[in-house]
């Protein structure tokens, strides 16, 4: 027969420290610092490498999974870039975890990041996963419609938080549509969370739509917003095409688009706005709608 | 002082090393060809059977039949054929456990090695400490041997032949302590020495038809051990034997002494055995490469080196050319058995950096087994590894940390074997105009030297980015329509890992010519920017702002702008994408 503390009556106000070592000594042999608030420690983070991003996220966290959302031409490889550039900077090994084998060597290079210390692991469509056991039958349908290319992810992703040692893990899946991306279970994202916490690894996670759901310890959501072209008056005044940059045209779908310059005169592509939100963070788990800022890339020239 | 390794009924010694659970059983190791096959070697237990050396085979298998005690003994008796490749392995072994513990060594013979022990005894100690650390290191190679230290070489030998486990012989006491060894002892050690001085085989025929005289001649003396030929006089016994009588005589009393013929370590480290029956799976064969692993990460431990390649060879089992494929003439000829030539296969694992690790060896080989089958049963395998000195790194307190090179290693094995080969690694660049020119090389973490460069802050972060590619590869094919020589919609064939890449073209730059590699052959279709061709391309680039319709996003269908590269081939005047701005 099991004995039960009995509690004192405590009032529906906040307890009293009176109270409070009431109770601790009433249950202190069965639950350890009862009424003792444990806050969780900010985590460690790293920059970015976008001042405005920086300022709005306060940098990716440490042992922890982040997510950079965004559809095409939103942004999200510049920043990614940028991120890998710091690390390596940094002289962290760092891996890239590419679904759709879209990596540019030469884009990651202008950006800053030492190749030498990037691990690229380029996955690849297959056939159909379809398994035959030995009587010939089908065993069970793929995983993921087009192919084994998310299943090369996970399984590459796995031995590598195993292995440990990378300061930074990108897992690339920019270019897979987003009800395929989200067909991953959320176990999986769980177990990659918990393979990273006691890590120093950033898990980054680039995609078109947030898919780790409360995995994620941040969620960042990137927009188009400008596109910046240049005209030229002509090859012999290069100084001035290169000084001339603005935003003329229309919008379309809340994106400005230049105009097009039929008169014949060379335009250049001077580069990108966009706009970024945050749409979770560690510090809050809602953050406010108006949590936002721009930045810029812009296009070696 | 010198010491004398000596390895008794070294055949079967070199057979129970790679496989120790042997040694708890009788066993007799068999060599000829047959019908001729002989017993060459006996362990203690099979002698105590009453196996001698020199019968048959089927004399071995009738004789235990025989001499059970009642019950069946045929299983305790284990027949092995001989193998030269363990017993070489056997005395490298040994030969690296000698040239750890001193640098003169004598390669005596297969069993017997000598080292001379001068000035080791303030490294080693007392000469008691010296044999009982030379027997642990024997052990430790997983071979047992009879270790003797003594004034002399000659003492040294005798004592290990004659003594089992490890002897000591203070100096002065060699005639003592060697005086009851039988005479047998001491003529075997000398024929081995009259075939070192002519090393011919009329000499080795005539050396043994000596020593089988002088035995006979010394037991009808009633000479049978040491002490007793000692006591001979050596003019009276010179006289009867000739000079060898007189060197016998000189050796039974312990007072030889010669110089050691020294010789160089060895620089190959390579194990080798053969299976008694062919394995065909990868699980079975990991067993065998254990084992060897074993005994060549303890044969470099000996000698404080590490491997920075392995090499594995499999003999595959023999196949018999089937009559069905094989002509007539090919049947018939003269020199076919209706066999194909011993099938090789070979393999070459090249590490990053030096190591030691069994288990990371093992997992290697496995997985490069599994991507690249032998194809056919294993009868023998051969291991060898490129020896280097270890690596030592010097680890800093605040530098970040990399991945453990074993443990990254086994990972990219791994990763090469869901991704396939050569598409994990390092991007290199490429000094080259061609769009999208790299090459993967192998990936190692290895820490870099020189000045650290400080760390990214927070205030070191750019506002102004560069603006990324994203490659699409392979490069879509489109149709656009032009309009005034602009493109003014694209489309492109539908993709159900892509987004749709068609609509209209809200805003384009260009077109910016590019070309190279123009005298180099066309060897295909400039459609793939994935390395760098040796192919001439000529195109014509746009950058392309295009609305197209989301029609994945949960937001039924939502427009949104995108901006891409693409470009149309001269030669063909075929449409590509290749790249999107992001």
């Amino acid at each position: 027969m099991s004995s039960v503390a009995i509690l004192p009556s405590v009032s529906s106000s906040r307890p009293t420290s009176g109270q409070r070592a009431q109770i601790e000594a009433a249950l202190g042999e069965r639950f350890a610092a009862t009424l003792l608030l444990r806050e969780r420690a900010a985590p460690v983070t790293v920059p970015i490498g976008i001042a405005a991003l920086d300022a709005l996220t306060g940098g990716l966290p440490r042992g922890a999974l982040s997510e950079i959302v965004g559809p095409p031409s939103s942004g999200h490889t510049g920043v990614m870039l940028a991120a890998l550039a710091g690390a390596t900077r940094r002289q962290e090994v760092c891996a890239l975890v590419d679904a759709s084998d879209s990596f540019d060597p030469a884009s990651a290079a202008t950006a800053g990041v030492n190749l030498e210390r990037l691990l690229w692991v380029r996955c690849k469509q297959t056939e159909s996963t379809f398994k035959r056991n030995a009587g010939g039958m089908k065993s069970r349908p793929p995983a993921f419609a087009f192919g084994g290319a998310l299943e090369q992810v996970l399984k590459v992703t796995d031995l590598l938080l195993q292995s440990g040692g990378f300061g930074m893990v990108v897992l690339d899946l920019g270019d897979i549509p987003m009800e395929s991306a989200r067909r991953v279970p959320l176990t999986s994202w769980f177990r990659f969370r918990r393979a990273v916490e006691p890590t120093a690894t950033v898990l980054l996670l680039l995609e078109q739509g947030p898919c780790a759901k409360t995995c994620a310890s941040l969620v960042l959501q990137l927009q188009a917003e400008a596109i910046f072209a240049s005209s030229a008056a002509g090859f012999s005044d290069p100084v001035k095409a290169k000084s001339v940059s603005h935003i003329v045209g229309h919008k379309h779908s809340g994106i400005q688009v230049p105009e097009i310059n039929n008169v014949g005169h060379a335009a250049l592509l001077r580069g990108i706005g966009f706009h970024a939100q945050v749409m979770r963070s560690w510090a809050q788990h809602k953050p406010p709608q108006s949590a936002g800022a721009n930045f810029n890339l812009r296009p070696a020239l | 002082m010198f010491a004398c390794i000596y390895i008794s009924d070294f055949p079967v010694e070199a057979i129970v090393r790679s496989e120790p659970s042997l040694r708890e059983r009788a066993m007799a190791v068999l060599d000829g060809k047959p019908p001729l096959v002989r017993v060459i070697a006996l362990n203690e237990k099979s002698r105590q059977l009453g196996l001698e050396i020199g019968m048959t085979k089927l004399q071995a298998a009738a004789f235990a039949e025989t001499s059970s005690s009642g019950d069946s003994i045929i299983d305790l008796l284990i027949l092995h054929q001989r193998s030269p490749d363990q017993e070489l392995s056997a005395h490298a072994a040994l030969l690296d456990v000698a040239h750890a513990f001193t640098p003169r060594v004598e390669d005596t013979a297969p069993d017997t090695l000598l080292l001379d022990l001068a000035g080791l005894d303030r490294l080693y100690g007392a000469p008691v400490k010296m044999a009982g650390e030379l027997a642990a290191r024997v052990t430790a190679v997983g071979i047992d041997a009879n270790i003797a230290v003594a004034a002399n070489p000659d003492a040294a030998m005798y004592a290990a032949r004659g003594f089992s486990g490890a002897t000591v012989i203070p100096a002065g006491s060699e005639a003592q302590r060697l005086g009851v060894l039988p005479v047998q002892v001491l003529l075997d050690a000398f024929k081995i020495s009259s075939q070192k001085k002519t090393n011919s085989k009329m000499s080795q025929r005539e050396s043994v038809k000596l020593r089988e005289q002088m035995l006979d001649t010394l037991e009808r003396w009633g000479v049978r051990d040491f002490r007793t030929l000692a006591l001979l006089p050596e003019h009276a016994l010179a006289s009867r034997l000739g000079e060898a009588g007189a060197q016998l005589r000189q050796l039974a009393r312990g007072e030889g002494m010669r110089t050691l013929a020294l010789c160089e370590p060895l620089a190959q480290f390579a194990e080798a055995m053969e299976l008694e029956s062919p394995v065909e799976t990868i699980e079975s064969l990991s067993f065998v490469l254990n084992r060897l692993l074993e005994q060549l990460c303890a044969r470099l431990e000996v000698r404080a080196l590490a491997a920075h390649e392995l090499r594995l060879r499999l003999q595959l089992e023999h196949r018999v050319a089937d009559e069905e494929t094989t002509t007539v003439e090919q049947l018939c000829s003269a020199d076919s058995h209706n066999v194909v030539p011993t099938p090789l296969f070979e393999c070459t694992l090249r590490l990053p950096v030096a190591m030691r690790d069994i288990k990371v060896f093992l997992k290697l080989l496995q997985l490069e087994l599994a991507a690249h089958p032998p194809g056919a049963p294993v009868v023998k395998v051969w291991l060898s590894a490129e020896p280097a000195p270890p690596r030592s790194a010097q680890r800093g307190l605040f530098l970040p940390v990399t991945p453990e090179a074993e443990r990254l290693e086994i990972t990219l094995a791994r990763i090469s074997a869901i991704v396939g080969e050569r598409r994990a690694g390092i991007a290199r660049l490429l000094d080259s105009h061609r769009r999208g020119s790299f090459q993967l090389d192998r990936f190692t973490a290895a820490a870099e030297e020189g000045e650290q460069k400080p760390s990214l802050t927070m205030s070191d972060t750019s506002s102004h980015a560069p603006l990324a590619l994203r490659m699409i590869r392979p490069a879509r094919p489109l149709q656009v329509h032009l309009t005034s020589g602009r493109p003014d919609t694209l489309a492109s064939e539908k993709l159900i890992d892509r987004i749709e890449l068609a609509g209209k073209v809200l805003w384009s730059a260009g077109p910016w010519r590019s070309s190279g590699d123009w005298w180099t052959e066309k060897t295909e279709p400039e459609n793939d920017a994935t390395a760098d061709h040796s192919s001439p391309w000529d195109r014509e680039e746009w950058d392309v702002a295009v609305s197209y319709t989301d029609k994945n996003s949960s937001d039924a269908k939502t427009d949104n702008v995108a901006l891409y590269r693409i470009y149309r081939d001269i030669a063909t005047g075929r449409w590509f994408a290749d790249a999107a701005y992001d």
